[in-house]
């Protein structure tokens, strides 16, 4: 395939892609019974959740870094978020960069020193300090106007951040967070597209070619520790925004290995894949558990699966849907020149 | 303050930390798989004791049976993933086994709710005192227990990884897989032996820490980070080394929880101790270029 091909292709998958979201914006509030109330709630959570997983992805699926604490990362940026607000009572757009920015700090700190051993401490250490930051979040509790450092008013007077004004009611918030999470993508696909993803594939192949073909291996590999954390960290303020308040029940260490679990199985190579984990993560859960289904079990098939999908299938589910589209399409293709 | 019994109940941690990360370690170097659902099986044995218990096995039996459950279910799954994960690389047998303990987990979480439990082996009930006057601590047979087994299986370990057949089979294994099966060492035997050893481990580990502590799936499912944190202290090779880290990591973090101020922040030991000795340890990353035998 000649470069422009591949080139176009990517252009063409970015298209249909925000293309499909757009639509799926427009439709989605209007959908009886998924559109509204507890459905459309949920929903919005997942998607805010595929902002985590695209994180994720892209550091196991584009540099081979193996990243287990974005859940504790979410809880960052959300606390940052949450904490800002009281504080400074900024519009919410100034604290979600903000936050993003904290997060990005955050993330790229803690995880810098494994660096320097082999991927596999990277991924010991980020599951250290997801189980650090979840005894940290329960025992500092998340910000809800109180005094102090850690503002939170431990006797249940505390208020609620209230949602920006441009998505007040469940509706008009399920499309904020829907247009968010579309820049967000299209900037993390622009970013794949260009220098920095040619850096990272590169990387990804192998340290000594990257070094060889003049790569600073380490100032790419930061640089992608930074942005995933600041992807992260919007997730983080996206999801305080939701509901004005947080609970550290929702950022234990298990919910960063599921987020993990659910990135491999749906297919980390991919950003759709990252959107397909969301639903995955929150979604799907919520879903099985109206129908009855105890959410534990969900673990069970989501653990197995993660181990059938890195053994077996390691491109996930997305990688088998673009299979099948292109077998489609070349399909189409060949009854076209027949004709 | 008396802070001796902090310091009894650190090391008891640090010993069962520093027995789980010699079994860690014992399959990681066999079969390069570095087992983040160590914890996990420790948690389903610890759960499935006091179910036995519960329904009243005596408890030496009951903890027999745990152990062996514990080998087993670890054996159960290198025979079963072992063939796929020999051909994948390191980091990704890791991630495979991290779906494994979410697994675990869930099966456990769904099997016992979450009602407060203790389990409570007969071994506690008796001991005696150290110390006099302010300073003193009471040391139960258990906690006597946990520490001649951390030495006696570090000691046993290393001397069969010297002395055995089965242990010069496991470090040609470590040393290089292919070479090894080249030579006519039955690679899948020794890899089973290796699970099956460091599931053992895991479920008694698992017993003697929820006695301990809690008896908490979740909690018992992440007692693989402290662990984790001692293998890396131990630089994935070092069985003496892991051994000792897993010590100083219990007393730290017990000593940490002691004091009221920074107790929240105990959990975050294990990942402190780690990056420090990472960061002095490293001088700078190597760059090796991986040769792909096809």
């Amino acid at each position: 395939m000649s470069p422009q091909s591949v080139a176009s292709n990517r252009t063409r998958g970015l298209i249909t892609g925000v293309a499909l979201a757009v639509l799926a914006v427009v439709l989605v509030p209007s959908l009886p019974g998924i559109g509204a109330g507890l459905g459309l709630r949920t929903l919005t959570v997942a998607v805010i959740y595929s902002l985590a997983a695209a994180s994720a992805g892209v550091l196991y699926g584009r540099l081979g870094l193996v990243s287990i604490m974005q859940v504790g990362l979410v809880a960052v940026g959300g606390w940052t978020t949450l904490r800002l607000h009281y504080a400074t009572g900024l519009p919410f757009e100034v604290v979600l960069l903000l936050a993003a920015l904290v997060t990005a700090v955050v993330g790229t700190v803690v995880s810098l020193p494994a660096l320097r051993l082999s991927g596999l401490s990277l991924a010991i250490t980020t599951l250290m300090i997801a189980g650090a930051l979840e005894v940290i979040v329960r025992y500092t509790g998340f910000p809800n106007g109180g005094p102090g450092f850690v503002g939170r008013d431990a006797t249940g007077s505390g208020s609620t951040m209230p949602r920006p004004s441009l998505g007040q009611d469940d509706q008009t918030y399920f499309r904020y967070v829907a247009v968010v999470v579309i820049v967000v993508l299209v900037l993390l696909w622009w970013l794949l597209a260009s220098r920095p993803g040619r850096a990272w594939a590169a990387i990804r192949q192998g340290d000594a070619g990257a070094m060889a073909s003049g790569i600073n291996t380490t100032a790419y590999r930061v640089l992608a520790l930074a942005v995933t954390s600041a992807v992260t960290g919007v997730a983080g303020a996206l999801l305080a925004a939701n509901s004005g308040v947080l609970d550290p029940v929702s950022f234990k260490a298990q919910q960063s290995v599921l987020l993990f679990a659910t990135v491999l199985i749906a297919g980390a190579f991919s950003l759709a894949g990252a959107v397909i984990g969301g639903l995955f993560f929150y979604w799907v859960p919520q879903l099985l558990n109206t129908w009855g289904v105890d959410g534990n079990l969900v673990f069970v098939i989501l653990g197995l699966g993660t181990v059938q999908a890195i053994t077996t299938a390691p491109h996930g589910i997305a990688g088998q849907l673009e299979n099948l589209s292109s077998a489609l399409r070349s399909r189409t293709g060949r009854r076209v020149e027949e004709s | 303050m008396n802070l001796l019994p902090f310091v009894v109940a650190g090391l008891v941690i640090g010993s069962v930390y520093a027995l789980s990360g010699v079994g860690v370690l014992v399959l990681y170097r066999t079969t390069g798989v570095l087992n983040f659902a160590h914890g996990a099986i420790g948690g389903l044995a610890a759960m499935l004791a006091w179910q036995f218990i519960e329904n009243g096995l005596p408890a030496s039996a009951a903890i027999a049976l745990c152990v062996t459950i514990g080998a087993a279910v670890s054996l159960v799954f290198g025979v079963v993933a072992g063939p796929y994960l020999g051909r994948i690389d390191e980091l990704r047998k890791a991630v495979a086994t991290l779906g494994f303990s979410l697994a675990l987990l869930g099966l456990m979480l769904y099997l016992w709710n979450d009602k407060a439990r203790r389990l409570l082996l007969p071994t506690s009930l008796t001991g005696f005192s150290v110390g006099n006057g302010e300073a003193h601590a009471r040391v139960n047979l258990t906690q006597l227990i946990c520490l001649t087994l951390a030495i006696v299986v570090v000691t046993g370990a290393a001397l069969a990884l010297r002395y055995t057949a089965i242990g010069t089979a496991m470090r040609a294994l470590a040393s290089d897989r292919e070479l090894a099966a080249v030579l006519g060492t039955s690679v899948r035997l020794v890899e089973n032996a290796a699970w099956a050893v460091s599931g053992a481990i895991a479920g008694i580990s698992g017993v003697l820490v929820a006695d301990q502590t809690r008896l908490e799936p979740a909690f018992l499912t992440f007692l693989v980070i402290p662990e984790l944190a001692a293998v890396v202290v131990g630089r994935f090779r070092s069985l003496g080394m892991t051994m000792v880290a897993g010590l100083v990591i219990g007393l730290v973090q017990s000593l940490v929880s002691s004091q009221p101020s920074i107790t929240a922040f105990s959990t975050a030991v294990p990942f402190v101790i780690a990056t420090v000795v990472i960061l002095a340890g490293t001088r700078r990353r190597t760059v090796t270029i991986g040769v792909v035998r096809a």
